[in-house]
């Protein structure tokens, strides 16, 4: 079975439809800062309160969220509440739009607050979403310094510097 | 190994008697017929002129996890899901002009 058509808007559209609160990071926020490494998953770092992670559950729910493994990539359905989302720092979903990757502190932040700070509100395809600043995807990618970090982030220094 | 010696610009012979071993030893080395001990590998590589640095760090799977998908995917499906990220890409990188102007 093949899997499911990426449609980031539709993933963000649930989430906003929800009350989720929450910041888009990550490569996807790094391509509409300009990057020219586009990807097909995003990721998104949601304010950690039990209300609004109620929301995120309900909204993983009609997105049919189940988790990425590598033995099934198209995904484990998994019971999810409040507490169990908080228990892990990150979770590698499929969904019926494509993947998502929820981060509660990507590295180098302090979590929802701190990237929401500087994070801009944009309206893409119709949908609200607060993206984060660049300085603070770059600082995210440095700190978690992983190979693809360590790829991109020549050309989103440049970027932050013809930008500010 | 092979990278390692043709980095060096070393023969496999020439690589073994630097290591105090055979040539077909080496050869061995490294189509992976054997499986040296890791002490091994770093003497060998430092006969080679190389260093070998672990690096111990947390699994990232998320790009596989992507691949992975592709992989179920035709290459027309897999360019389609590249045409709906660039065009939700493109439409945000408007939305972010119109914010900064």
């Amino acid at each position: 079975m093949p899997g499911p058509e990426f449609r980031p808007e539709e993933m963000l559209r649930v989430l906003a439809k929800h009350g989720v609160r929450s910041v888009l990071i990550g490569g996807f926020a790094a391509v509409i800062h300009g990057s020219p490494y586009v990807t097909t998953d995003i990721d998104v770092v949601p304010d950690a309160s039990v209300e609004n992670l109620e929301r995120l559950s309900s909204s993983l729910r009609e997105l049919h969220a189940k988790v990425w493994t590598p033995d099934e990539p198209e995904g484990l359905a998994f019971y999810h509440d409040p507490v169990s989302l908080a228990s892990s720092r990150t979770w590698n979903l499929v969904t019926d739009f494509g993947r998502l990757d929820i981060t509660f502190e990507p590295s180098g932040t302090a979590g929802f607050a701190d990237v929401a700070r500087d994070a801009v509100g944009l309206t893409i395809l119709g949908v609200k979403v607060d993206v984060a600043s660049l300085a603070d995807v770059i600082r995210s990618k440095e700190a978690a310094g992983r190979d693809k970090d360590r790829l991109v982030l020549p050309v989103l220094r440049s970027l932050l510097a013809e930008t500010t | 190994m092979r990278e390692a010696r043709r980095r060096a610009g070393l023969t496999q012979t020439e690589l073994a008697e630097r290591t105090g071993t055979t040539q077909p030893a080496i050869a061995r080395l490294e189509t992976g017929d054997t499986e040296p001990s890791f002490r091994r590998v770093v003497d060998a590589l430092r006969a080679c002129g190389l260093e070998l640095v672990p690096l111990i760090r947390e699994a990232d799977q998320s790009d596989w996890s992507v691949a992975a998908g592709n992989l179920r995917l035709t290459p027309s499906e897999r360019v389609a899901n590249h045409q709906r990220a660039v065009r939700f890409a493109e439409s945000g990188r408007e939305a972010l002009l119109d914010a900064r102007s």
